[in-house]
C-alpha cells in the first residue's frame, strides 16, 4: 500500500546504493560545494563590486538558484541539502569528525529548542526579511557575501548549542521553501516497511550506531508520509540494521494530498512563496519603473512604503484574498469543516502553482543574465585575470524566442497540479463528487487569476 | 578510515584556509612581483564617489608601467591625452582593461574620463606625472599656449559673455534669413570681391564672421547680405580634410555633446546640469560674433564659472584646432554631417 506504484531506486541501481551508504559520499560532495561557498565568500568580500562581475553574486544568485528551482527541488527534492556547504563546519564540530563515525555523542550544549519554534514560521520571516532586501543582497557582492557567511556562522552557532541540524530544520530561509517544494518531487526516502520499524526495538535509524548518526533531521523514518523535513542526508540508510530504507520514484506532487500533517505554518510558507514570486516578476518584469525604484531604495520613505506593501501583501492580502475564495466554497457546497482547517488544506494547492512560478520566472532569468558566468568563471573577482580565455566574453542573452514558451507550459503545469490537488483536498473532506467540485470551484478560480496575472507579466 | 578522515580535513584546510590565502597571496604578491611591468590598478568610480583612484601616478621616464583600469560602478571610458592616442573605450562596471605605456620624456599627462558617467563627469580626471630618473625633483614648466598668450597680450577678454566678442556695424544688423549654405557661397565666390584679409586664414582664426561681413559688404556694395553670409559660411569651412573633420567630430562626440548637443544645439542630456546654459554652436547668431582663437582659448581653458571644463590637459592643439574647425561646420546647413 505505502510504496504502491513506487519504483525503489536503490534496488534498481545498487551502485547508487553503495555510493549513498558509502560514509565519505556526503562529505566529498559538501567540501566540494564548500570550495565554492568559500571562493564566492571571498569574491564577494575581496573582488570588484560590480555584481555582474563578481562570481560571488553569479555563482550564488544565478547559476546555484537556478540550479536549485529548475532543476534539484522541483525533480530531487532536499536533494540540495545533501550536499549544501553551509551546515557543514557546525556538523562537522558535533561529530568531531569530517568522514568516519565520530564519538557516540554529538559535542554541542545539548539545549532544547523551543517549542514554540518547532515550525516554519521562523523559516517564513527569515524568507521575508531576505526577499525584503533581496535589491540590495543579490546586486552587491559584499552585502551577499557577508549573508552567506552569517548562515555558516549560524549554522555553527546552533550546532555548538543544539543538537543535530536545528539550523535547517528551524532556521535556514532556503531550507524552509526547499521542504515545501519537495513535496512536490518526484523523489521520496521512505522505508519499505513501517511494520518493521514498528517492531524493531533498537531504532538505529534514531540512536545512531557504528555505521552511521541517528537520524541528524530529528525525524523517525519509520513514520515518514512526506518529504518535508528529511534533508535526504543517507544516515538511515547507512544505520538502518534491517535494510529497510528505500528511495523511491513517485508521481509527481504525491506529498501534496498527505492530510495528516498539514499545517498553518506552511500554509503561510506557500503564501510568503507565492507572493514573492509574484512581487518579484512585478517589479523586474512589469511595466512599472517607479515600483522598481522603490524596491531599490532610491528614497527612504519609498522603501519604507515598499516594504510595508511587501509584507501586507504576503501576510494579509494574499492569504485574506485565499481565505474569501475558501469561504465561498464552504458556504456553496454547505460542507461541514471548519474555515480553518479548509484554509490550511487548500493552501497546499498554491504549492505547484508557486514552484511552477519560481521555476517560470528564474528560467527567463537565468537564460538571459546565465552568460555572466562564462565571464566570471575566467575572472572570479573582477581582477582582469583570464583563468579559462572567456574573461572577456559579451553579456549575450539566451533563449529571447523560447523562453516565452517555457513560461507558459510551466505555469500551466502548475495550475493543471494545483487544479488537480484542490479537487482532491475536496474529496478528502468526506463530501461527494459534486460538493467537492463546488467547494474547490472558487480556490480554483483563485489559482487561474493568479495565473494569469503571472502570464501578463511574462508574456508583456 | 583514519585515513580518510585525515584527508578529508586537510583538504578542509586548504579549501578554507588555503585557497584564500592562495588568491590573494597571487594577487598582491605574486602578480605584482612577477610581472614584467610596474602595474598600477587604478578604480573607476563616478567623480561623487571618488572618481579615479588613484587620480594622480608618477611614473619615470622609460619606465614601462601597466595601468589597469577597473570600472566598479557605472559604465566609464579611459583616455589619455593629450596627443598619445590612447583611447581605452569603454570600461563597463567590473571590467578591466589595461594598457601598458612607456613615457619618453618627463611631462603630465592627464587620463580622463570619456562616458558621460554622471552630472560630474567632466571631473573625472587623474594625472600621469612623468619625471626624469636621473634628476626626479625637474618638473618641466609647460610653455604657455602661444595663442592663448596673444590673446592676452591683446587683451582679448576669453571669459567675455558669449558671442560678444568684435560685434560688427550696428547699422548692418545680422539677419540669418534663410540657412546657410556653404555650397552657394563657393557658388557666388567669383562674382564677389574678397579683401585681402578675409582671404587669410590667419585673419580668418583671428577675427570673426561678423567682422568679415563689414568688409564683405563695403567691397560688395549691391550684395545681398543673406549672399554674403553663404559666401563667409564657405570662407569659414573650406580646406578642411575630412578625415581630420572626422576625428574631431569624434572628440566632439565624446568630449562636448553632452552638454552642447549632438547637433550644436546647446541641448544635450547633461545640459541642464551645468552653471551656464551650454552655447549652442548651430545658431549662427552666436558663431559668427566669436573668433577661432578664442574658440580655442575657451575649450583649452575652460570657462570660469560656466561649468566648461578645460581641455588643454586632454588635448593637443593640434586637435584643439580641429575641433574649431568642426564647431564652424555646424551653423551650415548644407554641411550637417548626420
Ligand atoms: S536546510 Fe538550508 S542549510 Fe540546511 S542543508 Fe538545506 S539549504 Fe542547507
Ligand atoms: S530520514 Fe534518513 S535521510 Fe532523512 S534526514 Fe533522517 S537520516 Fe537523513
Amino acid at each position: 500500500m505505502l510504496n504502491e506504484g513506487r519504483i525503489d531506486l536503490l534496488e534498481r541501481a545498487p551502485l547508487l546504493k553503495r555510493l549513498l551508504k558509502a560514509r565519505a559520499f556526503q562529505p566529498a560532495m559538501m567540501l566540494a560545494t564548500l570550495l565554492v561557498f568559500t571562493l564566492a565568500i571571498l569574491a564577494g568580500i575581496a573582488g570588484t563590486p560590480a555584481g555582474s562581475r563578481n562570481f560571488g553574486i553569479v555563482f550564488v544568485w544565478i547559476v546555484w538558484w537556478a540550479l536549485l528551482i529548475v532543476v534539484l527541488v522541483p525533480f530531487f527534492g532536499r536533494l540540495w541539502c545533501t550536499i549544501c556547504p553551509i551546515p557543514a563546519p557546525g556538523e562537522w564540530l558535533q561529530r568531531r569528525a569530517i568522514v568516519r563515525r565520530g564519538a557516540a555523542r554529538l559535542w554541542t550544549r545539548g539545549l532544547r529548542w523551543p517549542r514554540r519554534l518547532k515550525n516554519m514560521w521562523l523559516q517564513n520571516f527569515g524568507f521575508l526579511a531576505v526577499a525584503l532586501f533581496s535589491t540590495i543582497i543579490l546586486t552587491r557582492p559584499g552585502v551577499s557575501a557577508w549573508l552567506l557567511l552569517s548562515f555558516l556562522l549560524a549554522g555553527v552557532l546552533l550546532s555548538a548549542l543544539y543538537k543535530n541540524r536545528v539550523f535547517c530544520r528551524y532556521v535556514c530561509p532556503v531550507g524552509g521553501f526547499i521542504g515545501l517544494y519537495s513535496l512536490v518531487s518526484p523523489v521520496e526516502l521512505r522505508v519499505a516497511d513501517p511494520n518493521v520499524c514498528a517492531d524493531h526495538k533498537t531504532k538505529d535509524c534514531i540512536t545512531g550506531n557504528e555505521f552511521g548518526y541517528g537520524c541528524p533531521w530529528m525525524v523517525f523514518p519509520g513514520s515518514l508520509t512526506r518529504n518535508a523535513y528529511c534533508g535526504l542526508c543517507f544516515e538511515c540508510l547507512k544505520t538502518c540494521p534491517k535494510n529497510n530504507i528505500v528511495l523511491n520514484l513517485r508521481p509527481f506532487g504525491s506529498d501534496l494530498t498527505v492530510a495528516k500533517e498539514r499545517r498553518l505554518d506552511e500554509a503561510y510558507k506557500a503564501f510568503i512563496m507565492l507572493g514573492c514570486a509574484l512581487l518579484y516578476s512585478a517589479v523586474l518584469l512589469g511595466p512599472w519603473g517607479w515600483l522598481k525604484d522603490w524596491a531599490n531604495m532610491d528614497t527612504l520613505p519609498h522603501w519604507a512604503l515598499y516594504a510595508a506593501s511587501f509584507l501586507s501583501a504576503n501576510l494579509v492580502l494574499l492569504p485574506g484574498l485565499f481565505g474569501l475564495s475558501v469561504w465561498i466554497g464552504r458556504s456553496a457546497s454547505g460542507s461541514g469543516q471548519p474555515l480553518r482547517r479548509l484554509f490550511v488544506d487548500y493552501a497546499y494547492t498554491l504549492i505547484p502553482l508557486g514552484l511552477a512560478a519560481w521555476i517560470a520566472f528564474s528560467t527567463g532569468f537565468v537564460l538571459v543574465n546565465g552568460s555572466y558566468a562564462l565571464t566570471v568563471l575566467s575572472d572570479p573577482f573582477g581582477w582582469g585575470w583570464d583563468l579559462f580565455g572567456t574573461a572577456g566574453m559579451h553579456w549575450t542573452p539566451l533563449g529571447a524566442t523560447i523562453i516565452p514558451f517555457l513560461q507558459v507550459g510551466v505555469l500551466t503545469a502548475g495550475l493543471m497540479a494545483a487544479l488537480n490537488t484542490a479537487y482532491k483536498i475536496a474529496r478528502q473532506h468526506g463530501i461527494p463528487h459534486r460538493a467537492a467540485f463546488v467547494e474547490a470551484l472558487p480556490v480554483s478560480g483563485f489559482a487561474l487569476v493568479v495565473t494569469v496575472g503571472f502570464l501578463r507579466l511574462y508574456l508583456g | 578510515m583514519a585515513r580518510r578522515e585525515l584527508l578529508a580535513r586537510i583538504i578542509l584546510g586548504l579549501i578554507v584556509i588555503g585557497v584564500p590565502l592562495a588568491v590573494l597571496g597571487y594577487q598582491y604578491g605574486l602578480r605584482p612581483a612577477t610581472s614584467s611591468t610596474r602595474i598600477v590598478d587604478v578604480d573607476l568610480r563616478v567623480p561623487e564617489d571618488g572618481g579615479f583612484a588613484p587620480d594622480a601616478i608618477t611614473v619615470l621616464a622609460g619606465e614601462p608601467v601597466t595601468l589597469r583600469f577597473s570600472a566598479l560602478d557605472v559604465t566609464h571610458g579611459v583616455a589619455i591625452g593629450p596627443g598619445l592616442d590612447v583611447d581605452l573605450g569603454p570600461v563597463d562596471p567590473g571590467q578591466v582593461k589595461a594598457i601598458t605605456l612607456t613615457f619618453d620624456h618627463p611631462g603630465t599627462y592627464t587620463y580622463y574620463c570619456t562616458t558621460w558617467c554622471s552630472d560630474d563627469h567632466w571631473r573625472m580626471r587623474g594625472t600621469i606625472q612623468v619625471i626624469d630618473p636621473a634628476n626626479p625633483a625637474f618638473v618641466p614648466t609647460t610653455a604657455p599656449d602661444p595663442v592663448i598668450a596673444a590673446l592676452i597680450a591683446e587683451g582679448v577678454d576669453i571669459d567675455a559673455a558669449h558671442g560678444s566678442t568684435d560685434a560688427h556695424d550696428a547699422d548692418q544688423p545680422l539677419v540669418f534669413a534663410r540657412p546657410l549654405s556653404a555650397a552657394r557661397g563657393a557658388a557666388l565666390l567669383p562674382d564677389t570681391t574678397i579683401p585681402a584679409e578675409v582671404s587669410d586664414p590667419a585673419w580668418r582664426r583671428t577675427h570673426t564672421p561678423a567682422q568679415a561681413l563689414d568688409l564683405l559688404a563695403d567691397a560688395n556694395p549691391g550684395a545681398a547680405q543673406v549672399d554674403v553670409l553663404d559666401v563667409i559660411a564657405h570662407l569659414w569651412t573650406a580646406g578642411t580634410d575630412p578625415g581630420s573633420l572626422a576625428d574631431a567630430q569624434a572628440l566632439y562626440d565624446q568630449n562636448c555633446a553632452a552638454c552642447h548637443g549632438q547637433y550644436g544645439n546647446g541641448d544635450g542630456p547633461a545640459a541642464d546640469t551645468t552653471a551656464e546654459q551650454p552655447v549652442a554652436f548651430a545658431d549662427p547668431a552666436y558663431l559668427f560674433g566669436m573668433r577661432g582663437d578664442v574658440l580655442y582659448a575657451k575649450i583649452r581653458r575652460g570657462g570660469m564659472g560656466t561649468g566648461m571644463p578645460n581641455f588643454g590637459t586632454l588635448l593637443t592643439p593640434d586637435e584643439t584646432w580641429a575641433l574649431v574647425q568642426y564647431l564652424w561646420t555646424l551653423p551650415v546647413a548644407d554641411l550637417d554631417t548626420d
